[in-house]
């Protein structure tokens, strides 16, 4: 094992209730989590990601498995005694406690010097802006600065890792925005691990060195944002990441033969089926249409939406399937493209990427 | 780990049953054993000079409805008991029902003023509920009493040449009881009211309702389980009560309550007392059952 | 009410008998009050301004005595209420609901739905045999009763407290280093004491007010205020008995105004 591992999840399983009741919340994950990485867990609601980061936390014991950190087990340690802090969705700021308070808790806790706390408590303030909001109690703070003394609180203690538990769904989008960017600011000033959950996939996109994409208790991919965007490891990894379009065919080699007619060049994602009858997905915005026949897919045009800076346009090709193509919006009028009208669909090789069957 | 209940929640019940403790004995001891106890008195002899003798016997029962002739033996009704059953019940339903023809419209009223309005009219209605009900009867006795604001007043005025006698009579306890369970009226019916939705009045009005049609089709259906709770909550203590009618209805127009502590003083009778008080406590307990069954999803009984 | 715009909520005459009601239910403590200052000896008849029956009533030694005794069991009893109850409401409280939850609950507010002249003739009986196999007469039996009693006021406003609370707060103290004994000391205990500072007003209101209760538990020479003006009550009135009420409703809506300020601010 390498010692620029910050947290690893060996098998990690949680099962909730028991009997035919039980709900299995985290199916046996196994992930490494890198130091001084800013690593987003990202899937729908029950998705096991904010079950997961509880267990790293300390909150929930899992039913089976390990956590290590720093390659010391601490499956079953306390949270008072683990080197995480955790940012809550509600932020739990103590609202008896002022905004210095609330940031020197964990160090007062730690037994640490009166002095050294409030020298870390000074320097948190600044480092989050809210040198002015010392004395002010939680109430007294908008939402955007009760979020920064959270994000405060739990950087105070230097901790090993940071866990962030959706610390921005409670915010509008443009200190949504806002607070994105400060976050990853933080993250390089600090060199601190994060961990972020994340239902956003925009968020997850933009921060995190790496992403973990979770479905129904389990891990379904680790990359990098540009992988996980354009090389999704199976449908779902696809559609859940921005939008894709599905089409299926016959593999040989490196070609599908599209049910709806033409041969394309495509590419294989991990465990992508080397022949027989797949699903391969393209992006949107990854499909060029013109209006004279050529080499590509037929197609004909159903709709066209006005989205402001896009203009989706929907066609159907020769089998029926639909599909949905992110264009530009012209500077004035309209794409040009009548609805009724046949087009032809082109791509760059590597835009269509064949996915493995679902299991 | 395929343990029947997780550690973790097995401790948080266990540590949830110890720090309860603590209030369970003091309850244990200092109210609901006590009721127990007061169950097996009702089943002894009463002693010569008041508490009991250690014999089994039905007798205290037998002496809640029935009677035997001094003389000749002869079995009857015990008159006197069924009529201090009878005058109990019909003043705890008369107060109910006044309580409500007055309390309806002053809930009304609360929650249709401006939020700082509201606060105010109910710390106004809930400080006569915490102050000494003994006090608030004496009040009441001071009005109505012979020599009283009232009749001294009247009398003034010249409208009467005596004083009405009004103390140390059935309509003084029905007075006073309204007066003082009235609270316990106007809290849960406000709770109610406060909760409906004010747009079912536009709607009802929309639709061609009067007033009077919108009272009794939309309003008083909708706010039932206020009424309900409302109702319950003066009725009990009123069936029980025991201040009101010793201070203003005299020694002859007893309730249960005064009846059950005259059988712990002058009448030295502590098994018919005991069962008189499990009968009480029994009609108490069908009147709660009846209320959480029809008013659940209505307001539990806390006051204020 | 002259205003002809068509208001939605109004029904008639509503407001006519909401104002008699408020008028009314405060019209007799009025009188009793304004009469504790008459001159004379009428409840009646307003012969000038007096303060003489205040001290008139401290005068007496039973007055004295009984007032002593009332704030010494309200005290004693509203502290164990109020001790067992912030327990119980922290046992019971922010957690899975289980059956045990529900049975605590009625236990606790048991006796909010027994008539007081049944508990007080159980407590009788049971402390009759009590009083004859230890010998003891002393002042515990009416703590013990009316603690007993006030423990579901003091429990109603601390478990509310605690309902209102964040689950989450406790678990960002233990992330934060927190033990558990750290926890309850720097985080539960100072958010609950709001409520159990209201419990404990309720508490003590609650006890201060009994009579029905006391009126059976006490022993020979143990009245407490309001039994001794029960007994007062019933053989002659006299305005000293007004300057008591007096006193006694000043002391409930103190205590009740502070409760009032408490329970509000937590917003």
């Amino acid at each position: 094992m390498s010692n620029d591992v910050a947290v690893e999840a060996r098998a990690a399983c949680k099962v909730y209730g028991q009997g035919a009741g039980a709900v299995t919340a985290l199916g046996g994950v196994s992930l490494v989590i890198r130091k001084g990485e800013f690593f987003t867990l990202l899937g729908p609601s029950g998705c096991g990601k904010t079950t997961l980061l509880k267990l790293i936390a300390g909150f929930e014991s899992p039913s089976s498995g390990q956590i290590l950190l720093d390659g010391q087990d601490i499956t079953f340690d306390p949270p008072n005694t683990r080197p995480v802090n955790t940012v809550f969705q509600s932020y739990a700021l103590f609202p008896h406690l002022t905004v210095a308070e609330n940031i020197g808790f964990g160090l007062k806790m730690l037994g640490r010097p009166k002095a050294e706390v409030a020298e870390t408590v000074t320097r948190m303030l600044a480092l989050v802006r809210l040198e002015k909001m010392a004395d002010r109690k939680p109430v007294q703070l908008s939402g955007g600065q009760q979020q920064r003394v959270a994000l405060a609180r739990a950087l105070a203690p230097a901790p090993k890792v940071l866990l962030l538990d959706e610390p921005l769904s409670a915010l509008d989008l443009k200190l949504r925005k806002e607070m994105q960017i400060e976050l990853k600011r933080l993250q390089v000033e600090t060199g601190i691990t994060f961990i972020f959950v994340t239902h956003d996939q925009e968020e997850a996109l933009t921060m995190s060195d790496r992403i973990g994409v979770m479905q129904a208790g389990h891990l379904l991919q680790v990359g990098d944002p540009r992988t996980i965007y354009t090389r999704p490891a199976n449908r779902f990894v696809a559609s859940f990441i921005g939008e894709s379009n599905f089409l299926t065919g016959t593999l040989s080699g490196s070609d599908l033969t599209l049910d709806a007619g033409p041969r394309m060049p495509v590419e294989r994602a991990d465990n992508a089926p080397v022949s027989g009858h797949v699903t391969a997905a393209i992006r949107p915005e990854q499909i060029r249409i013109s209006s004279d026949a050529g080499s590509g897919i037929a197609a004909k045009v159903l709709d066209t939406v006005y989205f402001g800076t896009d203009t989706h346009c929907v066609l159907a090709l020769s089998d029926g399937t639909e599909i949905t193509v992110r264009l530009q919006s012209p500077v004035s009028g309209d794409v040009g493209l009548q609805t009724g009208s046949q087009v032809t669909l082109t791509f760059e090789p590597g835009a269509l990427i064949v996915l493995p069957e679902v299991a | 780990m395929s343990t029947p209940m997780d550690p973790k929640a097995r401790a948080e019940v266990r540590r949830g049953w110890l720090l309860s403790a603590p209030a369970l004995v003091l309850l244990a001891v200092g109210a609901s054993g006590p009721l127990l106890i007061m169950l097996v008195y009702s089943f002894l002899e009463a002693g010569q000079y008041g508490n009991v003798e250690w014999v089994i016997s039905f007798k205290a029962w037998f002496n809640v409805v029935m009677t035997r002739d001094i003389f000749d033996g002869t079995l009857g009704f015990a008159d006197a008991h069924l009529t201090i059953f009878w005058r109990s019940a019909k003043l705890a339903f008369l107060t109910t029902v006044f309580c409500f023809v007055v309390g309806f419209p002053t809930a009304w009223f609360i929650a249709t003023r401006t939020p700082s309005m509201r606060t105010a009219l109910l710390f106004l209605i809930t400080i006569p509920f915490w102050t000494n009900l003994l006090i608030r009867t004496f009040a009441i006795n001071q009005i109505i009493r012979n020599e009283g604001f009232l009749n001294t007043g009247l009398l003034y005025l010249g409208i009467i040449k005596e004083p009405i006698v009004m103390l140390y009579t059935d309509f003084a306890v029905f007075i006073g009881m309204t007066y003082v369970y009235l609270p316990l009226m106007v809290l849960p019916l406000f709770a109610a009211i406060d909760r409906f939705d004010m747009r079912l009045l536009q709607a009802g009005y929309d639709l061609y309702a009067s007033r009077w049609q919108l009272l009794r089709h939309v309003i008083v259906p909708v706010v039932k389980p206020g009424i309900i709770s409302g109702s319950i909550l003066v009725f009990i203590p009123a069936l029980g009560a025991y201040v009101t009618p010793r201070i203003l209805g005299g020694g002859r127009n007893m309730m249960i309550g005064n009846f059950i502590e005259l059988q712990f003083g002058q009448g030295r009778n502590w098994p018919l007392g005991a069962a008189l008080s499990v009968v009480l406590l029994v009609i108490v307990s069908v009147a709660l059952i009846v209320y959480t069954r029809f008013a659940t999803g209505g307001q539990d009984k806390s006051h204020g | 009410m002259a205003d002809r715009s068509f208001s939605i909520s109004r029904l008639p005459g509503f407001a006519t008998i909401a104002v008699i009601v408020f008028v009314l239910l405060y019209l007799p403590i009025a009188m009793l009050v304004i009469f504790s200052f008459n001159a004379g000896d009428s409840v009646a008849i307003w012969e000038g301004f007096s303060l003489r029956w205040y001290p008139e009533a401290w005068q007496n030694e039973a007055v004295k005595a009984a007032t002593l005794r009332s704030l010494q069991v309200a005290t004693a009893a509203s502290l164990i209420a109020t001790g067992v109850a912030t327990m119980a409401a922290l046992g019971t409280t922010r957690r899975r609901a289980t059956r045990g939850q529900s049975f605590v609950y009625v236990m606790i507010n048991q006796p909010l739905m027994v008539p007081e002249i049944v508990t007080g003739v159980a407590l009788l009986i049971f402390f009759s045999s009590i009083k004859v196999i230890t010998g003891y007469q002393g002042l515990g039996y009416l703590i013990l009763a009316h603690a007993a009693f006030c423990t579901p006021f003091a429990y109603l406003p601390i478990r509310a407290r605690l309902e209102g609370m964040d689950l989450a707060l406790e678990t960002a103290a233990a992330d934060l280093y927190a033990s558990p004994w750290q926890t309850f000391r720097h985080v539960t205990l100072p958010l609950v004491m709001p409520g159990a500072v209201a419990g404990l007003m309720l508490a003590f209101v609650t006890s201060l007010d009994d009579v029905v209760i006391t009126e059976f538990v006490k022993s020979a020479g143990q009245d407490t205020l309001p039994t001794y003006m029960l007994a007062q009550i019933r053989r002659s009135v006299s305005a000293d008995i007004n300057a008591i009420s007096t006193l006694l409703l000043l002391l409930t809506v103190v205590l009740l105004t502070a409760f009032f300020l408490l329970t509000r601010k937590r917003t």
